[in-house]
């Protein structure tokens, strides 16, 4: 336990002895991990709005002619507890075309009334697409249902989008995390440089490998902790003054917490990586002084 | 103490700095390594002290050949040798008693065992009032006593000194030799590399000549001044 705050002490005072090359650090491990956790919060934001987008496509289920319509609704409550249910008459449905079709509804005109399907609407804010797909196929149970529609090739084409948003967003995190653990890494050998005159000494005089790390490790994390932490805390900040605006301009995003965009393990994950980070970098900038003396 | 068996040392293409070198040194003597400058005075002690590898040859301090030595346990060997450097190597950002606690803390000591030794250490070259000073407020023969007290303070079983009163006026002069002498008399081994003749006319020791890095002789001053 001495050791342990001897070594702590060693590293702090370390830290404040070389204040601008701290800053330094401290800065480039927040600008580094501010960039990620951003692109991490939009894509986790972004794959959450579009996942809500998906959600607010109703799921149709259309009936025989002579189906029974009040039975068929309280079949597909069965089979959708919870959700919005909405028998849908012949009558209503083509009322709903006319509203649509606005100053073209004339086209309409000569029809029968009953030329539409009865149908079913099931309406499932905020369900994923697998989820939508599963009750759909579930919803093939109502009585007298000739067809579920849920605008499947539109959702498949929304979850390759998804899926490929994912996989760019995937490959940028990396790319980014890369370039950054470069530039942090440079910037702590910076700080290493700094003090070679002090490393050569303490070999000098016998200190071991570990003795000499040691102190420059706990720097490394230290720094990285707080460049880490001053990160998460701007991004929660910008998550927090942001998302009231952006949930008042687009309806979508009504039910977007900053849980969704900033998740705890995500803030976690970025804390941890932004210590990592430092520790990795110091250990690269060591090894080479190490070895000269 | 220290034996060197047909020890060479080369650095790239250049002509050997050490070539052929063999020597012994025997516990508690006081040796002077003198020659011009280029001669390999340095770049032997380096050798002894692992601060490099030799090209070629065996060396062995403390019965250890510290060519098989494996880079795990050079610091521990550094721990029993004391280094005075020709540049003093004083941190400048730390206080001589920081300075002279290094030795001390890198072997783990308990700091109230750091700080009574230091402050022994300062006070036996003349420095205990001068402790909390930073090395650049103090005079180079301060500075110099500064890092001899560093050499001495883990109570080396081998010293060695390379140029320790290079920049050091006469008095000074006598100051770190009077320190060095205290230290053999104490039982510790001493080497000095140094090129200046007066050091060696005062002190009567035994002196180790190198030129172009060979041993050109080895003797105690009291033959050679005989023997010229």
């Amino acid at each position: 336990m001495r050791q342990v705050l001897r070594l702590l002490r060693r590293a702090v005072d370390a830290l404040r002895r070389a204040p601008l090359v701290t800053a330094v650090a401290v800065g480039t491990v927040f600008v580094a991990v501010l960039l990620t956790g951003l692109v991490a919060a939009l894509l986790g934001g972004g794959e959450r709005l579009l996942a809500a987008w998906a959600g607010e496509v109703p799921i149709s289920v259309y009936l025989a002619p002579a189906a029974d319509l009040a039975a068929a609704r309280a079949a597909a409550e069965r089979l959708a507890p919870g959700m919005a249910v909405e028998a849908v008459t012949p009558v209503a449905a083509l009322a709903r075309l006319r509203a649509s079709l606005g100053d073209e509804a004339a086209l309409l005109d000569g029809l029968g009334d009953e030329v539409l399907p009865p149908s079913v609407e099931v309406r499932a804010p905020g369900l994923s697409l697998g989820r939508t797909r599963e009750l759909a196929v579930r919803l093939r149970q109502v009585p007298g249902a000739v067809e579920v529609d849920y605008g499947a090739a539109w959702l498949e084409r929304l979850e390759t989008l998804l899926r490929r948003a994912r996989v760019v967003g995937i490959a940028l995190f990396a790319a980014l995390a890369l370039a950054t653990s470069v530039l942090v890494a440079n910037t702590l050998r910076l700080a290493v440089y700094a003090r070679r005159d002090e490393i050569e000494i303490m070999k000098l005089v016998g200190a071991t490998d570990v003795h000499v790390g040691a102190p420059f490790l706990v720097e490394g994390a230290l720094q990285g902790l707080a460049g880490a932490g001053l990160a998460v805390a701007a991004l929660t900040a910008a998550a927090w003054a942001l998302l009231p605006r952006l949930r008042a301009a687009l309806p979508l995003a009504a039910r977007l917490t900053r849980a969704d965009v900033l998740p705890g393990a995500l803030l976690v994950g970025l804390l941890a990586g932004g210590m990592a980070l430092g520790i990795a970098a110091s250990l690269l900038s060591l090894r080479r002084f190490l070895r000269r003396t | 103490m220290i034996q060197l068996f047909h020890v060479t040392k080369q650095y790239g293409a250049e002509a050997p700095a050490l070539s052929d070198v063999s020597l012994e040194v025997r516990k508690g003597e006081f040796v002077f390594l003198t020659g011009p400058s280029g001669a390999g005075k340095s770049t032997l002690l380096k050798l002894i002290f692992c601060a490099e590898p030799s090209s070629g040859g065996q060396i062995l301090v403390f019965g250890r050949n510290i060519s098989r030595l494996k880079p795990s346990a050079v610091p521990y060997l550094r721990r029993s040798i004391g280094v005075v450097f020709q540049d003093f190597k004083l941190l400048p950002h730390r206080t001589v008693a920081e300075n002279v606690a290094f030795p001390l803390e890198v072997r783990g000591l308990h700091p109230r065992e750091v700080a009574r030794k230091v402050a022994a250490t300062l006070r036996g070259v003349g420095l205990d009032h001068k402790g909390s000073k930073f090395p650049l407020s103090l005079s180079g023969g301060e500075q110099q006593r500064a890092a001899v007290a560093r050499a001495l303070v883990g109570d080396p079983a081998l010293l060695l000194a390379d140029e320790p009163t290079g920049n050091l006026d006469a008095d000074r002069t006598l100051e770190v030799m009077a320190l060095l002498e205290a230290a053999s008399a104490r039982g510790t081994t001493v080497v000095v590399a140094t090129h200046d003749r007066g050091l060696l006319a005062r002190h009567k020791k035994r002196i180790i000549a190198l030129e172009s890095g060979r041993v050109v002789s080895d003797g105690d001053s009291i033959r050679r001044a005989a023997g010229s």
